[in-house]
């Protein structure tokens, strides 16, 4: 379809008073070859409205340029369906940020200038659309995985469930009771009562179940995935449209608390998940294992091997509830017996403190804070020695039995700790990978991916081998598109959260079908029909945007050949900026059209007046710096900012062609990185800063100062520090003084 | 969708779990209709300054889900709007919302020029009634829908004549009306939040009474750069910056006499104003009272990491009684520190009260909605609860909520 | 070596069963310790003492004077976030710990024990109706009046042998039992611990000046009405004291037979004793009342004091105006019930609340000693 661009210039808002729009526009038609260009009083009115759709209906226009306010204040006024639409915030980033006229005049027209590339230069995106499949396949058969089943099958989707053990129902098989899932006032244990939620499952027939099965390959992309399952030496191949992985947890070893707490060493120290067998076994009566006497005292020893820095350092946040559950268990099949429970603090968030309340209403339940440091047995009594206690600084207290309130740790910790090792290795060279391989035994992996990126769902930085969402807004966010982790294998957390949890991940794998069945991007780009169109011929298999990728969606032969899976995709850009040779574009997204708008940037001629190009994140600096302008700071006119769709899609290529056309100076504005990121896509403005790196060569190779090109991150809320990050560059660049290839 | 009609919501509250309800929900293909009574979307989190434990901006995450919603055309919100009335069946809602007028109509381009010329101010109540704002104003910079609202109450009559005036594109209109829209839905999502305990009803802990004694959601204002003090945290009393400044947990919470459950955040959130603090001025000296510190799950690690500052005293032991000191504006507080036995009164610049939260389901019930009598909401099959509305949660905690309900939502509609 | 606890549940549920119900609630924030305006800076109470009786450590909480320097104001249990009510704990403890000390256990038990709350009555009733038989008033024998024959107590029961010489062997008794109690007591408090002051005699002189004064009530912010309405109590017994005090030396000294005119010294300090007695009971029992659902209404064995000390006042005043009118069965009836009160009154002193007179007042004395009252001061600041 033939391209027709109108450009309409809004002088409302004081723009009129500020620019010579006329002057603008006469540039527009002539030097830019656009066929309507109108300037109009107030565009946002229903008649400049009008006025646009007709010049779309009468004259065909079909890519629209608004240069006036942000979008962010005329947020639907100008969506005109079918059409290309670029708006220029001309009124913040001209008229409101920067104070001479002469300069807001030349401001305007850089922006205007490159709306209008951008127009010229991008299509509407047609959607990635393929044949997908919409079963939702969920790997372990423990509470979070049958709840997100039988969730999901409520929705009308088909689910495969699959359990490695014989049964399904997982830990909450091993409980004797449980804590209540709703109401906490009314009694404290609860049966476990499995059965209802099993044969939920097992009689649903959306519900395909394969118990004593494990996953042998995972294959493909959203909508399409290739499952192969082993089942009793067999193995059968599915079409799989999203993931849940609900495989949970394990409990924390706890021979490793021998020296502390005397484990192993006396027979009668038990774990919390031993004491829940011994409950079940004799149907609640407590007897202890050196004797199997039926005990008068037990003591809970809470964070045992948790909140310590030697074993697990995190809180798994369900024992205190367990632990008052289980001295219960303790009093309540024995009036005259006591159970006391040593803790740092009582942990009952919410509504649970009612169960806290509810539990501790008996007599033979003890509670106090203290540090247990030590246990010594003596005839048949073990005695626990307490510090920094509210009972005295050091007391030693009798008791019968101890259960020590071991934590959790994930079923993904094994394979991470594995090919984190594997990866250090490797780094190491051929010879160590070779070594590793051998002295180390090979976990059992969980999904097994077959993605060039690893083949477990990548681990989250300090999260203690959780594949847990690093975003506080964003829980069920993940680096494999498509794959969503839900329950204990995701952050410690108690039944009922995990049942409410499974919920959620059923949620977002029936959204991802939906999206990729429209060729729609997932979070955060949900509404991008765009995908990245690589031009393979011009390959040279340098796998950095293999490597690169955030999301692994790009896989390669041994060749070093990337295959691109869009279904996997989030439209980040990452690859595009990552390719040396620029081969990757998105239709109305891509190296060329940026690079033209940045060689279009007007470039002063006189020494004192440089020009600064800020490429800056479309999610966090720009509207920070459109804050800025709402707040009328004011900024150096030198400076011409560019959004990008992340910071990791920046090419270094853009850097070269500016400097070389004399702009005096690069400035980057990204999210903050590291461990904490705020990088929407996980490692985009990492990567942007590891690029930064290796623009030394470049500018050595143009003989200038690596100064020149600066990152800052930013966060959304900062817009206050925009002019103050941009005047210290500024300094930085007068005092290295003008591009010496100014005016070539 | 596979399946033929799409389900239709309603999401009662545009505040984080409302939000993440509403968008997961239409990004499955549901029709969204989200009611909120503030003139923007955000709700409480739009007044925190950072969250824990990344001490990151709140707005972040919010502008990624505003965008969401721009670019959803599923999603319909009504914002200064509330429920009046619900009727029906699962699957068969019909439910009246009331929009009250917001006198600024969609002519409005955020210029400004109405506020500069506006006579007359009212308390903000954005800030905790720290500042003033002008009658017509703007809830916050980063505010969606970026629209100007006018405070009739505070520029009654023709008293916004100047402003009006003032506005060239005709956006003020005083004549504007509360109007109530009648719409029928499969489901209903509850997420009508929490707002912060009134610290005044803790009579024992000198709020109103005695200087310097702020609640945590002020803490949040105070340490905003958009807040009343440009992000500076400075004590009410006379402007001074802050040196020694005491927590106390659990104000109001964990307390049958005022909010008898724990209301999850409190700890955090004050470890949090401690990072404040401390990035404001390292020497400054912080005293945490509590009764059990509660950083479950790897909010541990966020405890550490604070820990690690130094000039962080945690005392095990509630504080019951605060006095304004003697000589000056400086407050005692008094706890019993536990580990050590003994009564400590503590002299500090400042007091943060660690307020917890009260489900709006306290005071303020929405008609045909059940509620316990701890003021949260009970689900019943067709209406879901999510986020605090349901139970004193966190903002993680909210998103995984919200979007377990959106899930339950959908099931109804998918049904029929 | 540190010490060894063996957590006592029996212990524990004895507290229960004495009116701490609520112990159980306690989750050890110690908002009762800084609202209670009488608990020290160092060591304060009561949110040890709660801690202590959920786990039955019987021993550190019968040997630490805290107990009794709580005056039960329930400023605690008015703000204690969980309705743990520790003034009614602590109440419950000091019954554990009278019984505890008070020789012998058997009354001990019956005092404390609800059910036995006949026989403790039955007991002075038989004994009275006892002498009456004895001076055949059941057999016949005309109630001899007095010498202008007009209705007399004396005349009925003659104070020499009947009424005195059974009171007194009683007082005596009493008197036994508490410096034993007080003797164990002392010594348990003293044990291992140096006294900080040596004028031991000082901190009597003190301590009785503060209870004189009630100066520790005053402290007292949520109940102040407790103050007057104790302080009435306390006054009138020691006005009836007097009154006993006045009428004994008449008789033996001055061989002088009551009954003696109202213009009397002896009768007016009695009659305005007597009348402040009954006001201070009622105004307590408004009070309890009044502020039962803050504080809870107390005990049996609060109770039981309470009966007793209003019965000896009533019977007293009734058995007084039925023989001025002359009205003989029922001033007989009632002056034999005014007997058995006081009968009451004094024989089971050590083991009722009565008790808490004589181990409270030690317990200031050795707080006195100890200098455990010095840190009770709200200005001094860290």
């Amino acid at each position: 379809m033939e391209k027709k661009i109108g450009l309409y210039i809004c002088k409302g808002c004081g723009i009129g008073e500020a620019i010579n729009t006329e002057k603008i526009a006469n540039i527009a038609k002539n030097a830019l070859r656009v066929p309507v260009v109108v300037e109009h009083d107030f565009l946002c009115s229903n008649e400049g409205i009008e006025l646009i759709k007709k010049d779309i209906n009468e004259q065909g226009v079909n890519s629209i340029v608004i240069a006036g306010c942000s979008p962010r204040v005329k947020t639907y006024e100008f969506t005109f369906p079918g059409c290309f639409v670029e708006r220029v915030p001309v009124r913040e980033l001209a008229v409101w940020t920067i104070e001479s006229p002469e300069e807001q005049q030349l401001a305007a027209e850089d922006y205007i200038k490159m709306g209008v590339i951008k127009a010229q230069k991008g299509e509407i995106p047609e959607p990635y659309v393929i044949e997908i499949n919409r079963t939702i396949l969920v790997v372990g058969g423990g509470i979070s995985g049958m709840t997100a089943a039988v969730e999901a099958a409520k929705a009308g989707y088909d689910v495969v469930l699959v359990e490695k053990e014989a049964e399904l129902g997982g830990f909450a098989r091993k409980l004797y009771k449980k804590v209540p899932t709703d109401d906490y006032t009314k009694g404290v244990l609860a049966d476990v009562n499995l059965e209802p939620l099993i044969n939920e499952v097992t009689s649903n027939p959306k519900i395909k179940v394969y118990t004593s099965s494990k996953i042998e390959k995972i294959d493909g992309q959203p909508g399409d995935f290739d499952v192969t399952i082993a089942k009793n030496g067999s193995t059968e191949t599915i079409k799989i449209g999203a993931i849940i992985q609900a495989t949970g947890w394990k409990s924390y070893d706890a021979k490793k608390l021998a020296k502390k707490y005397g484990y192993g060493k006396f027979k009668d120290v038990v774990t919390n998940f031993e004491f829940e067998e011994i409950a079940k076994r004799n149907n609640g009566l407590i007897k202890r294992p050196s004797d199997s006497r039926e005990v008068k005292s037990v003591l809970f020893v809470q964070c045992a091997g948790q909140r310590d820095p030697e074993h697990l350092p995190y809180c798994s946040g369900m024992c205190c509830t367990t632990s008052l559950k289980q001295a219960r268990y303790v009093t309540d099949n024995n009036p005259e017996a006591s159970a006391m429970i040593i803790y740092k603090d009582m942990r009952t968030p919410g509504k649970l403190e009612y169960y806290y309340k509810e539990a501790q209403n008996t007599p033979g339940v003890m509670l106090a804070k203290g540090e247990v440091v030590g246990i010594r047995e003596e005839w048949d009594k073990l005695y626990v020695t307490v510090k920094d206690s509210i009972l005295g600084e050091e007391v030693e207290i009798e008791t019968e039995m101890v259960v020590l309130a071991t934590g959790m740790v994930p079923t993904t910790k094994e394979p991470q700790d594995y090919l984190n090792g594997l990866a250090a290795a490797a780094a190491k060279g051929d010879e160590e990978k070779a070594k590793y391989l051998e002295t180390t035994k090979k976990p059992e992996f969980i999904l097994n991916l077959g993605y060039r990126q690893g083949p477990e769902l990548p681990f989250l930085e300090g999260g203690f081998g959780f594949v847990d969402s690093n975003f506080i807004c964003f829980q069920y966010e993940t680096r494999r598109t498509g794959i969503y982790a839900v329950g204990p294998v995701r952050q410690p957390m108690n039944m009922t959260d995990a049942q409410e949890d499974a919920r959620g991940a059923a949620l977002k794998a029936i959204q991802c079908l939906e999206h990729v069945a429209n060729g729609i991007a997932v979070h955060p780009r949900a509404w991008d029909t765009s995908f990245p169109e690589p031009n393979l011929t011009k390959c040279t298999a340098c796998k950095r945007c293999t490597e690169e990728c955030p999301f692994g969606a790009i896989d390669e032969d041994e060749k070093g050949t990337p295959f691109y899976k869009p279904n996997r995709c989030r439209r980040c850009g990452t690859c595009m900026g990552a390719c040396p040779e620029r081969i990757v574009s998105f239709k109305d997204y891509n190296v060329d059209m940026l690079g033209t708008m940045m060689k279009n940037v007007s470039v002063p001629e006189e020494e004192d007046r440089p020009r600064i190009i800020v490429l800056c994140c479309e999610n966090d600096a720009f509207p920070a710096t459109e804050t800025a302008a709402l707040n009328k700071l004011k900024l150096d006119p030198a400076v011409r900012f560019i959004q990008l769709r992340c910071l990791g899609s920046m090419n270094l290529v853009w850097i070269a062609d500016a400097l070389s056309k004399g702009v005096d100076g690069m400035l980057l504005l990204g999210c903050k990185f590291g461990e904490d990121y705020q990088c929407h896509f996980a490692k985009g403005s990492e990567l942007a800063k590891y690029r930064l790196g290796k623009v030394q060569e470049t500018l050595d190779r143009l003989q200038l100062e690596s100064d020149r090109v600066q990152m800052y991150e930013v966060a959304i809320d900062e817009y206050w520090r925009i002019p103050q990050i941009i005047n210290e560059f500024m300094d930085k660049i007068r005092e290295i003084g003008p591009n010496p290839f100014k005016g070539f | 969708m596979h399946h033929n009609g799409s389900p239709r919501i309603l999401v009662i509250g545009g505040g984080f779990s409302g939000l993440t309800a509403g968008i997961e929900a239409a990004e499955t293909g549901a029709e969204v209709i989200i009611v909120e009574k503030n003139p923007y979307l955000g709700g409480r989190v739009a007044q925190l300054n950072k969250y824990f434990p990344k001490i990151c901006p709140p707005l972040c995450g919010l502008e990624i889900n505003f965008r969401r919603v721009k670019v959803n055309p599923k999603i319909k919100f009504y914002t200064m709007s509330q429920v009046e009335s619900i009727s029906g069946t699962p699957g068969d809602y019909t439910v009246k919302i009331k929009i009250n007028p917001r006198y600024v109509n969609e002519n409005c381009t955020a210029c400004n020029v109405c506020a500069e010329a506006c006579p007359a101010e009212r308390v903000s109540d954005f800030n905790f009634g720290l500042n003033k704002t002008k009658a017509i104003y703007l809830p916050f910079e980063q505010a969606f829908p970026l629209r100007y609202v006018l405070d009739r109450t505070a520029c009654p009559n023709d008293c916004p004549a100047p402003c009006v005036q003032a506005c060239k594109y005709n956006a003020i209109d005083l004549n504007m009306q509360a109007e109530t829209i009648e719409v029928k839905v499969d489901s209903i999502i509850v997420a009508t939040g929490w707002k912060p305990y009134d610290a005044t009803k803790i009579d024992n802990l000198g709020f109103g009474k005695v200087k310097n004694v702020i609640t945590n959601m002020m803490m949040e204002r105070l340490a905003s750069k958009n807040g009343p003090t440009g992000g500076q945290i400075l004590r009410p009393s006379d402007g001074k910056p802050v040196e020694k400044v005491a927590f106390v947990q659990c104000a109001g919470s964990r307390d049958e006499n005022h909010l008898p459950f724990c209301s999850y955040i409190c700890c955090m959130a004050s470890l949090k104003h401690t990072l404040y603090l401390k990035e404001q001025n390292p020497d400054a000296e912080v005293f945490i009272f509590y009764i059990d510190i509660r950083t479950p799950g790897r909010y541990e690690k966020f405890f550490n990491k604070v820990l690690e500052q130094g000039g962080v005293n945690l005392i095990k032991g509630k504080v019951a009684a605060i006095e304004q000191a003697p000589d000056s504006d400086d407050v005692i507080v008094t706890a019993e520190d536990m580990l050590s036995g003994a009564k400590i009164h503590q002299k500090v610049d400042m007091v943060v009260l660690a307020t917890g939260m009260q489900p709006e389901g306290m005071e303020f019930k929405v008609p045909g909605l059940k509620y316990a009598i701890d003021g949260f909401v009970v689900d019943a099959e067709g209406i879901y609860s999510a986020g605090c509305a349901k139970n004193a949660m966190d903002v993680a905690g909210c998103g995984k909520d919200a979007t377990g309900a959106a899930l339950k939502a959908i099931q109804i509609g998918l049904r029929r | 070596m540190a010490e060894i606890l063996k957590p006592d549940l029996q212990f524990a549920n004895e507290v229960i069963k004495a009116g701490g119900e609520s112990l159980k609630k306690c989750y050890q924030c110690s908002t009762c310790t800084v609202v209670c305006s009488l608990s020290p800076d160092d060591k304060p109470f009561p949110r040890k003492e709660m801690l202590y009786a959920q786990w039955g450590l019987k021993e550190k909480l019968f040997k630490n004077p805290d107990i009794w320097l709580c005056h039960h104001c329930g400023d605690c249990t008015a703000y204690c976030p969980r309705g743990a009510k520790p003034g009614e704990v602590l109440g419950a403890v000091r019954k554990l710990m009278i019984k505890n000390y008070s020789p012998p256990k058997f009354l001990a038990n019956w005092v404390a024990d609800p059910k036995y709350v006949l026989l403790i009555f039955i007991i002075p009733l038989l004994f009275f109706l006892g002498e009456m038989a004895l001076l055949g008033y059941f057999s016949g024998t005309e109630i001899p009046r007095g010498e202008n024959g007009e209705m007399s107590y004396v005349a009925f029961l003659p104070a020499v042998p009947w009424i005195d010489v059974p009171f007194m062997a009683l007082a005596g008794f009493a008197v036994i039992c508490f410096y034993l109690g007080v003797k164990k007591y002392w010594l348990d408090l003293t044990e291992g611990t140096e006294l900080k002051r040596k004028d031991i005699y000082n901190c009597i002189y003190e301590t009785i000046k503060d209870v004189l004064l009630h100066k520790k009530f005053q402290l007292c912010t949520l109940n102040k009405g407790r103050v007057t309405a104790h302080l009435l109590v306390l006054y009138a017994f020691i006005g009836l004291a007097i009154t006993t005090g006045i009428a004994a030396f008449y008789e033996w000294v001055l061989r002088w037979e009551s009954p003696y005119p109202q213009t009397n010294i002896v009768k007016i300090i009695g009659n305005i004793s007597g009348i402040a007695l009954l006001i201070g009971m009622f105004l307590i029992i408004a009070n309890r009342t009044k502020n039962a659902l803050k504080q809870g209404l107390g005990s049996y064995f609060d109770w039981l004091l309470i009966t007793v000390i209003l019965g000896v006042g009533v019977t007293g005043f009734l058995a007084e105006l039925l023989r001025e009118a002359e009205v003989e069965t029922l001033g007989y009836a009632s002056y034999i019930a005014h007997l058995v009160f006081v009968f009451v009154l004094f024989a089971y002193a050590p083991h009722s609340k009565m008790a808490h007179m004589v181990y409270r007042a030690t317990a200031m004395v050795f707080a006195k000693a100890a200098m455990r009252e010095e840190t009770v001061k709200k200005e001094e600041v860290a």
